[in-house]
C-alpha cells in the first residue's frame, strides 16, 4: 500500500479526496458494466393469488435484466443515428471508439476504486469525457453536455486535490 | 375413452430405448411435427375434417401441434380443397381417407371420435346434426347456421343425443381473454362498473375470390350441394341464402365477447348499414348497431361495427369502458391496451401479480394537455403482459379434444353460443329494418 506521509489517514483531505475518488471510480465502472447490459423476455406460469398457475393455462411475458457481451452497446441506438449524420464524425473514428468505450470505462473504474496510477486514470477519464462532450455538442444534446460538464469539476478537483490521495496500490 | 397420458404408461428402459429410437427415426424422416404428434398411439383421437376451405385450413393447421389426434378422414365437394388437405395432412404423418360426401364418410368411418366442421354457413345445421346423430362430438365453425331455425336444431341435437357441440368462437379459450374476463374484470374489478363497450372489425376493400380455371366444380356437384354457381360456391359469405354476412363472419366472435363478457344476451339493439360499395354482394358491406344490455351492475350499451370498405379505424379489437378503466383487447397483442381513470385506485399490486405491465406511457395524466376545460385528461396506458405462443385456434381445439376425453368442460357449447347468435341475427334484422329489434330472455335460451 501507497501511504502519503504528508497527509493523516483520517485527514478530512485526506478522506475528502477518497470518497471523490470512490464516486468517480464507481460512476466509470457501473457506466461500462451497464453498457454490457440488455433485456430477456422470459415466459412463465401466471400465479394465482394461491401461488399455483393460472386455471387458464396462461404465460405472462416478463423483461428481464441481463449481462452479456452480446448485449454490448456503447452508446444509445437514437444518439448512434444522429451521430452517423455528422460529418465531423467519421466511422473510422467512431467504430474503434465505441469499441473500446466500454471496457475503457470498467478499467478506469476499477484504477480508481483500487488506487492504481490514479492521476494518469483522472486524466484518461476527464479526455474521454471530453470526447464525449465533442459528440453532444454536434448533435445538439445540451443537458448532456451539462452533465458532462460536473463530471469534468469533479475530474478537475479530483486531479488539483491529488497529493491527499491515501490507500492506493501504487504511486500515482 | 381412454384418460390422455403422453406415455401411455410408465416405460422400462427398454420402451424407452424404442420410444426413443422411434422418435428418432421419425425426426430423421422429417414427416412428423417437432411438437410430437404420433398418429400411431393407440390412444390418439380419431378426427375427420368436413370443409377444407381456408377455415378448414386454419383449423388443419392449428392442430398440427396437438399431440394424439389422428385424421383419418377428409370431406369436401371441391377435390382441389380436398386434396390440399389431405396432402397436408399426410405430410404430417396422417393416413387420412378422402371423401367427397359427408353420408359416404359416416357411413364408411366407424370409429370417428370427432369432426371438425367448416363448411359454409348453410350447411352447419344439416353436417352437425348428422354427426350427433352417429354418435360424433363435433367442433362447428361460428355462425352456427345461416338461419335461427338451423341454430337451434343443432343445441337440440346436442343435447338429444348426449354428444359435444362446440362452436368456434376461439376467443373463449384464449387465455387473454380468459385472464381478462376472470382476473382482471370479475376478480380485481379494475374497470370499475362497465358501462359501455365498442368493438370493430375494419377490413379493407378486397376482390371476390376466383379459382384455378381448370378446378371449377361441375355445374351439377354445385346444383346438388346447393350452389348456383362457382363463383357463388367461392364468394357464398357475401349471399343471403348462404352465410350471415360481415356482421355474422366477422361480427360474431365480438359480439359473441359483449355477451360472455357481460354475463347475458341484449335487450335490444338498433342498426344501419347497406350495401354501399359492392355491386356484386347481397350483404352489406357496412353495417354499425347499438345493442343495450341489462347486465348485474345496471345498463350497458355496447356498440359494433364491421366495415369491410376500409382497414383505417384501428382494424378488430373489443373494448370494455368502465369508470375506473377501460379494456380494449384483441387477438392481435398490439391492439390491446388497459387505460386506469384517475379516480381508479392504485393498479400496483396487479402489476405485481404480473396481471398488468407498465407500458406506453403511465405517467399521470397531465392537465395542461387539454384544449376544453371539460375534457379529460388522456389515461394513462398499461400492456397485458399474458402472451399466447400458439395459433390463435389451438386452445379451443384442444379444449374441444380434451373435452371428448373427459379432461375438460367444452368453452363454447353450442347452448351458451346459441345467446350470442340470436344476437347476431337480431343486429341483421334491425340493420335491415332499420328498427329498434327486441331480444326476449326466451329467444335467447333453447
Amino acid at each position: 500500500m501507497n501511504n502519503n506521509p504528508k497527509s493523516p489517514l483520517l485527514s478530512a483531505e485526506t478522506l475528502g479526496f477518497f470518497v471523490l475518488r470512490g464516486w468517480l471510480g464507481v460512476r466509470a465502472l457501473l457506466t461500462g458494466i451497464e453498457k454490457f447490459s440488455g433485456t430477456k423476455t422470459v415466459t412463465e406460469a401466471l400465479l394465482g393469488a394461491d401461488g399455483q398457475p393460472d386455471p387458464s393455462g396462461a404465460m405472462v411475458e416478463v423483461d428481464k435484466k441481463v449481462y452479456g457481451l452480446s448485449h454490448y452497446h456503447a452508446i444509445p441506438e437514437s444518439f448512434q443515428t444522429s451521430f452517423s449524420n455528422q460529418p465531423l464524425m467519421p466511422d473510422f473514428l467512431m467504430k474503434p471508439f465505441c469499441w473500446a468505450l466500454g471496457p475503457l470505462l470498467i478499467i478506469l473504474g476499477l484504477t480508481l476504486l483500487l488506487g492504481i496510477k490514479t492521476r494518469l486514470s483522472l486524466a484518461v477519464q476527464g479526455v474521454l469525457y471530453i470526447m464525449l462532450t465533442s459528440g453532444f455538442i454536434l448533435i445538439n444534446q445540451d443537458a448532456g453536455i451539462a452533465w458532462l460538464g460536473i463530471h469534468i469539476v469533479l475530474i478537475a478537483l479530483a486531479l488539483k486535490w491529488e497529493k491527499y490521495n491515501r490507500l492506493t496500490i501504487t504511486r500515482s | 375413452m381412454k384418460s390422455f397420458s403422453f406415455f401411455p404408461e410408465q416405460p422400462n428402459r427398454r420402451t424407452f430405448l424404442k420410444m426413443t429410437a422411434g422418435a428418432g427415426a421419425a425426426l430423421a424422416i422429417g414427416n412428423i411435427p417437432a411438437f410430437g404428434i404420433n398418429p400411431e398411439k393407440n390412444d390418439a383421437l380419431n378426427i375427420a375434417i368436413v370443409g377444407c376451405g381456408a377455415q378448414g385450413r386454419v383449423l388443419l393447421e392449428a392442430c398440427m401441434k396437438i399431440p394424439n389426434i389422428r385424421f383419418v378422414a377428409v370431406c369436401d365437394i371441391w377435390d382441389y380443397a380436398r386434396e390440399y388437405a389431405r396432402r397436408f395432412l399426410k405430410k404430417a404423418g396422417h393416413e387420412p381417407n378422402a371423401y367427397t360426401d359427408i353420408e359416404d364418410m359416416l357411413s364408411k368411418e366407424k370409429n370417428l371420435d370427432g369432426v371438425l366442421v367448416a363448411v359454409p354457413d348453410f350447411w352447419h345445421a344439416p353436417h352437425t346434426n348428422m354427426c350427433l346423430k352417429a354418435g360424433i362430438n363435433v367442433y362447428c365453425e361460428k355462425m352456427m347456421s345461416n338461419t335461427i331455425a338451423g341454430a337451434r336444431s343443432m343445441v337440440e341435437t346436442m343435447k338429444s343425443t348426449g354428444k359435444l357441440l362446440q362452436i368456434g368462437h376461439q376467443r373463449r379459450s384464449n387465455p387473454r381473454y380468459l385472464v381478462t374476463l376472470n382476473r382482471l374484470i370479475k376478480e380485481a374489478n379494475i374497470t370499475g362498473r362497465i358501462t359501455a363497450a365498442n368493438a370493430q372489425w375494419n377490413r379493407a376493400v378486397a376482390d371476390d375470390l376466383g379459382w384455378p380455371k381448370n378446378a371449377a366444380l361441375p355445374a351439377e356437384t354445385l346444383q346438388k350441394y346447393g350452389f348456383k354457381d362457382m363463383h357463388v360456391f367461392r364468394n357464398w359469405r357475401w349471399f343471403r341464402e348462404y352465410g350471415g354476412g360481415p356482421l355474422s363472419d366477422l361480427g360474431a366472435h365480438q359480439i359473441d365477447i359483449f355477451n360472455w363478457f357481460f354475463g347475458t344476451a341484449p335487450t335490444n339493439v338498433i342498426g344501419n348499414g347497406g350495401v354501399d360499395y359492392y355491386t356484386t354482394h347481397e350483404w352489406f358491406d357496412q353495417a354499425m348497431v347499438v345493442y343495450e344490455y341489462q347486465t348485474a351492475q345496471g345498463v350497458a350499451r355496447a356498440f359494433y361495427q364491421v366495415l369491410t370498405t376500409t382497414s383505417a379505424g384501428g382494424g378488430y379489437f373489443e373494448e370494455f369502458m368502465g369508470v375506473d378503466g377501460t379494456i380494449k383487447i384483441s387477438e392481435n397483442p398490439n391492439i390491446t391496451s388497459i387505460f386506469r381513470e384517475a379516480r381508479a385506485p392504485s393498479w400496483e399490486p396487479f402489476i405485481r401479480q404480473k396481471l398488468l405491465a407498465e407500458s406506453i406511457d403511465t405517467s399521470a395524466p397531465k392537465s395542461s394537455a387539454k384544449v376544453d376545460a371539460r375534457e379529460t385528461a388522456a389515461l394513462a396506458a398499461y400492456k397485458l403482459p399474458i402472451v399466447l405462443n400458439k395459433a390463435i385456434h389451438q386452445p379451443h381445439l384442444e379444449n374441444f379434444f380434451a373435452a371428448i376425453r373427459g379432461e375438460a368442460k367444452l368453452n363454447c357449447p353450442a347452448d351458451e353460443a346459441f345467446a350470442s347468435e340470436i344476437a347476431v341475427f337480431k343486429a341483421i334484422e334491425a340493420v335491415d329494418t332499420k328498427k329498434l329489434v327486441t331480444l326476449t330472455p326466451e329467444e335467447a335460451h333453447v
